[in-house]
């Protein structure tokens, strides 16, 4: 009969971004159910997981662009790594030009979220409290395989402390980003 | 090869229609219709074989349940036979009873069979009515006449026409449904091909086809040596599969069908399907063939079938919800998109190839996302 349509589009790198910005979305009051979101995660696992993102991210932008209506929003989470953020947007950015397409503009509900080091960084952060971001400590916080699901305990807190605007203050720049990127957004959002 | 099929108040099919070329696939949501349409086919093509009556095949629980109307319509084209043939019928069912209200068929326009309001007319193959006869009033027919009118050879038009209408295969493949034995061959194969091995007794008795499938299902299936059948009693068969255990193939141990995997099952039917009809003037309606089989074996069998269809040796209907399909025939405009609300009539629409070319993203995952056509 009739299709439900697709409305919010995660492109991704791993399960556990994927698990963190779903749960996310879903406690900060996103109107999310199976049909109307789809999740694009890289096949790869871990490595290639940002080639992934960056290599699909200009073409969901051009479809965002092309029907935007059909699709309410393009959520993007790509680690950092090595780099800064701004360097990884940039790097976005990059892959748009090379694929013609302009820069993302103010209005556009395109979320693009930047963990530093990466997505693991932040979840140690929220269950321990401790900021871990550089290459030479990575060995001090776990990695969860199989048990993705163990994050959702600190996102539920992020959602309420995003909310309230009541991060702590030794919060990971670059999760006071992301909430500051979501604050940008919330005010495009109608029906989502 | 089939052109055109026009169907009116069968199920969510309200004044439809819809045209064919000789590579076709209709894609949709659940309940948008796509199965109907091979449905409507496959009644058609009993009703024309004469083995069932009317009130077997077409059910007034079948009419449009948000309709009053009592009156099914259908309508075919068929190129072949050097032209253009068109055939029509209608079924009306009052209460528990269902006759046929008219049947036509034409060839080039020109009337070889006109049943309408009690009056019966046969004309031969250089359009001259060689038979005029009025039914009693109270007397209503309950079967096609083509069935009471051929002469089971092609020589003329309307026998040709019967006889391509057998030539159509409408299946669903449920391997755990087919059986290993088999009693008689079987010209037709049944919807979910449970008589799949009974059909490969009347198909294999071309012996050139055969060979050439064999030879396919070397390269397909590791170790296939060749099909056997076993007797058993003096109608009784069952097919075997002969594989060899070792590279010089002096080891050989037979497999009943039944043993094979439901996988092995499709990929020997789906395969069997092509080599053995093709340059024969088939249609095959298959819904949903890459059921059952690994990913890798799904293009090799699509690569033939497109080369068999563009080259005119076959036509084929298929229905798929599957990537790999839908990527790899969608890159010519062959797509139907089916699509229906609760209690309105399916409509379908050709796909253009403009919908994927304006899009960096394959055309299943527009379909995946529910994108591929606009609301209106």
């Amino acid at each position: 009969m009739t299709q439900n349509r697709v409305q919010i589009v995660i492109l991704c790198e791993d399960l556990q971004q994927q698990v963190f910005a779903y749960h996310f979305l879903k406690k900060r009051g996103f109107n999310i159910y199976p049909k109307n979101l789809t999740i694009r995660t890289s096949p790869k696992g871990k490595g290639a997981g940002e080639q992934f993102v960056r290599n699909h991210y200009a073409a969901e932008v051009k479809e965002y662009r092309r029907k935007n209506y059909r699709s309410g929003m393009l959520v993007v989470l790509i680690d950092a790594d090595n780099e800064t953020v701004k360097v990884t947007l940039k790097e976005l950015d990059n892959a748009l030009i090379e694929n013609s397409q302009e820069l993302r503009k103010p209005d556009e509900k395109i979320a693009i979220f930047v963990p530093k080091r990466n997505i693991e960084t932040w979840i140690h952060y929220l269950r321990t409290g401790e900021v871990v971001e550089e290459e030479g400590e990575k060995s001090k916080y776990p990695k969860f395989p199989k048990n993705e699901a163990i994050c959702k305990v600190g996102v539920e807190q992020l959602a309420n402390q995003c909310s309230q605007g009541s991060l702590d203050e030794n919060v990971p720049p670059s999760l006071q980003a992301a909430c500051e990127e979501l604050q940008r957004l919330l005010p495009l959002l109608n029906n989502l | 090869m089939l052109k055109r099929i026009y169907i009116d108040n069968f199920r969510g099919l309200v004044n439809f229609e819809m045209n064919f070329d000789s590579i076709n696939l209709f894609l949709g949501g659940n309940g948008s219709g796509k199965s109907t349409v091979f449905e409507v086919l496959r009644k058609i093509q009993t009703f024309v074989s004469g083995d069932e009556k009317v009130e077997g095949i077409f059910k007034s629980a079948d009419c449009t349940r948000w309709q009053t109307l009592q009156l099914q319509r259908f309508e075919l084209e068929i190129a072949g036979n050097g032209g253009s043939y068109k055939y029509e019928f209608a079924i009306r069912h009052n209460q528990e009873k269902s006759h046929v209200e008219y049947e036509r068929l034409w060839f080039n326009n020109q009337a070889l069979l006109k049943s309408e309001e009690g009056e019966i007319k046969i004309f031969q193959d250089d359009y001259e009515e060689v038979v005029k006869t009025s039914l009693p009033s109270r007397l209503q027919l309950v079967g096609s006449l083509l069935y009471l009118f051929k002469l089971d050879s092609d020589s003329t038009k309307l026998d040709w026409f019967t006889k391509r209408m057998q030539r159509f295969i409408i299946v669903q493949i449920i391997p755990s449904l087919m059986l290993d034995g088999s009693e008689k061959e079987e010209i037709h194969l049944t919807s979910r091909m449970e008589n799949f091995v009974s059909w490969y007794r009347y198909i294999s008795q071309d012996q050139g086809k055969v060979a050439e499938l064999i030879n396919v299902l070397k390269d397909i299936l590791d170790g296939f040596i060749s099909f056997k059948f076993e007797q058993f009693s003096e109608n009784y068969r069952t097919l075997k599969l002969r594989f060899s255990t070792d590279k010089d193939r002096t080891k050989i141990i037979d497999y009943r069908f039944s043993e094979l995997s439901d996988g092995q099952k499709v990929v020997i039917a789906l395969y069997t399907i092509l080599y053995c009809t093709e340059s024969e003037d088939y249609t095959l309606c298959i819904d949903e063939p890459e059921s059952f089989l690994a990913l890798p074996e799904i293009q090799p069998w699509l690569i033939q079938l497109y080369d068999f269809c563009i080259d005119g040796k076959i036509q084929a209907l298929l229905i798929s919800h599957h990537p790999v399909l839908i990527n790899y025939l969608l890159a010519s405009p062959i797509g139907y998109w089916f699509e229906r609300q609760s209690n309105a009539a399916a409509r379908v629409k050709l796909i253009s190839n403009e919908e994927t070319e304006n899009s960096g993203l394959p055309i299943s995952e527009l379909i995946a996302r529910g994108w591929l056509y606009d609301p209106e």
